[in-house]
């Protein structure tokens, strides 16, 4: 091929090596750091008090908080992915017609991606404020509840309320990652399959979802990388309380690590979650068709 | 004349009607946000609390202005957004070139290394990132607390993205162009320059505009690395404002996330499309 003209091989190399270098220091070094931390105990201050093997680990296991956010992050992933996912797939199709307005609706949908989660987080706080609260407001004025709900001071409503608002932050993504499967499906197909008198939802299955199957899968991976990680909604919104009962792993390390002061014990989380992340991807990676050289 | 096509009105109707939850969810916040940010303080906090303010108090925002320290915040998160996007877009041009253009071994592992780094998010690492500021002395401090500690980083977390984008779009710019400027005796870096960067620049101004909003909107890093209110950018400055709490001046904080919010959120419905296409180019790849 010509491609090859293009220079030394060496070049690439060169190319790739400024962005490559910095990733590397910045990401190396804490990694380092962070197995460095969890296998020593520290001090609040990050004075290094000695080599604990495996003691930070055993703690951590020992808490009840971390088992239980531990749960809780599992199904904040599951709920927040899969509900993503459900919403996702019929907004992307119906932003794929061709209808009056659809240009401002692909503005309203992707709205939400252009806001900080931390901004988001705060207006929702504010929204679901007991008494002034606009939500509340809202559902009495319809007349759906009669009295006041404390939604983000009651563990049983939080974290759905939560989950809530990780979906809708989660959708625009979603949709864009879909928007640009479905503009790669060849339209002669549905009039083939509409001739032969397929119905819209035999076109659904048969056709559209098998098609947009790379792109769900793609959308899963890339999400549940970020919904595991995501920290501001619930840092913002409860902290991980009332009485701890909303905390994901995330919120649990931060809280370990920079307001109980035992960075030991949150360096511990750190890396037990990197393994959840690298036993996912390699499951992912397993069951995923091997489809030519796709990334 | 605009002949108003039947079924096409049908299907609006129909589509709009399906995406009407959504689209009631989504601007919620935004009402909110802004109906309460020019509310006068005595009617945000009255039980039953209204939708509609009696009259719009835009003096809020000047209020809020100095309350919040809102100026100060707002240079740090433009001296952090600007020179992360800086650095970040200087060091990934050239490898999205490689990628882009090159058959090279070693480009399937540096695609994966990519992917890894954003699986290792900032949150993972911000014990480990917070001792590599501290453990870094010049000039008499370490770099807890300083503003390049937080550009290095972000600039380093948003390099897998912006190779991504650009690469994408690069590889769409036919290589053919070059060639025939080399083969009239352009140099090869001199062909580059004259053609290849021009017909590159609106992906990399795209590129940079996304990559500037994610700092802008970052909030775990800062939050870690930056201790005093003298440094502090606007996502930390408010949300400082709101956590751990008893009275908060809600009026306030709304108005102040309108100002930190509305102008990224315009810079961003402006340019989503050109998201839209880098991205879908990028994943086919």
């Amino acid at each position: 091929m010509p491609r090859t003209v293009f220079g030394r091989p060496l070049t690439p190399w060169l190319l790739i090596l400024p962005s490559f270098a910095l990733a590397l220091f910045i990401i190396c070094y804490p990694l380092y750091n962070i197995v460095f931390q969890s296998a020593h105990e520290v001090s609040r201050f990050g004075l290094i008090k000695g080599f604990c093997g495996l003691d930070n680990f055993r703690k951590v296991f020992a808490d009840p908080i971390f088992i239980a956010s531990l749960w809780r992050t599992l199904w904040w992933t599951l709920g927040v992915v899969g509900g993503t996912v459900l919403v996702s797939v019929p907004v992307a199709l119906t932003l794929n017609q061709d209808f009056y307005g659809r240009g401002v609706a692909r503005v309203i949908v992707m709205l939400p991606w252009s806001v900080s989660l931390t901004m988001t987080a705060i207006v929702w706080r504010w929204a679901f404020n007991d008494e002034y609260g606009m939500v509340n407001v809202s559902l009495q004025r319809l007349g759906l509840i009669s009295s006041p709900v404390h939604w983000l001071a009651t563990s049983t409503t939080a974290f759905p309320v939560m989950i809530l608002v990780g979906i809708l932050v989660s959708v625009p993504f979603t949709v864009t990652i879909f928007l640009g499967g479905l503009s790669s499906v060849p339209v002669d197909i549905y009039e083939a399959a509409r001739i032969d008198g397929a119905s819209a939802w035999f076109q659904f299955r048969k056709l559209t979802l098998p098609l947009l199957r790379p792109f769900i899968n793609m959308a899963i991976v890339l999400n549940v990388i970020y919904v595991f990680n995501s920290f501001p909604i619930i840092w913002v919104m409860t902290q991980g309380g009332p009485s701890n009962s909303t905390h994901i792993l995330v919120t649990y390390l931060y809280e370990r690590g920079f307001r109980l002061g035992k960075p030991g014990e949150a360096a511990a989380v750190s890396l037990v979650m990197l393994a959840m992340l690298l036993c996912f991807t390699a499951i992912y990676l397993k069951i995923q068709p091997r489809e030519g050289s796709q990334a | 004349m605009i002949r108003v096509d039947r079924r096409k009105l049908r299907r609006s109707l129909v589509c709009w009607l399906a995406l009407a939850p959504l689209v009631v969810v989504v601007l919620f916040p935004f009402a909110v946000m802004l109906l309460t940010a020019v509310k006068p303080a005595d009617e945000v906090f009255v039980y039953p609390a209204r939708w509609l303010p009696s009259h719009f108090r835009w003096a809020n925002f000047a209020d809020m202005w100095v309350a919040t320290r809102f100026g100060v915040a707002l240079q740090n998160s433009l001296i952090i957004s600007i020179s992360s996007t800086v650095l970040a877009i200087a060091v990934s041009i050239p490898a999205a070139y490689a990628l882009a253009r090159y058959h090279f071994g070693g480009k399937g592992f540096y695609r994966q290394f990519l992917l890894v780094t954003q699986m290792l998010s900032p949150i993972l690492l911000v014990i480990g990132l917070f001792r590599l500021a501290a453990m870094i002395h010049v000039a008499g401090g370490n770099m807890v607390d300083k503003h390049i500690s937080v550009i290095v980083a972000y600039a380093a977390f948003n390099i897998a993205f912006a190779v991504w984008m650009m690469s994408s779009y690069f590889a769409t710019i036919p290589p053919d162009l070059e060639e025939s400027a080399w083969l009239e005796g352009c140099g090869r870096a001199r062909a580059i320059f004259k053609v290849f960067l021009p017909l590159a620049l609106p992906a990399m101004v795209v590129t940079a505009i996304f990559t500037f909003i994610n700092g802008w909107n970052e909030f775990a890093v800062v939050y870690t690395l930056i201790r005093s209110d003298a440094n502090k950018t606007l996502t930390v400055q408010i949300t400082d404002l709101v956590a751990g709490r008893y009275t908060v001046e809600w009026h306030q904080v709304m108005a102040a996330t309108v100002l930190a919010t509305l102008p990224v959120s315009v810079l961003f419905a402006w340019l989503q499309r050109y998201l839209v296409k880098g991205l879908a180019l990028g994943a086919v790849k």
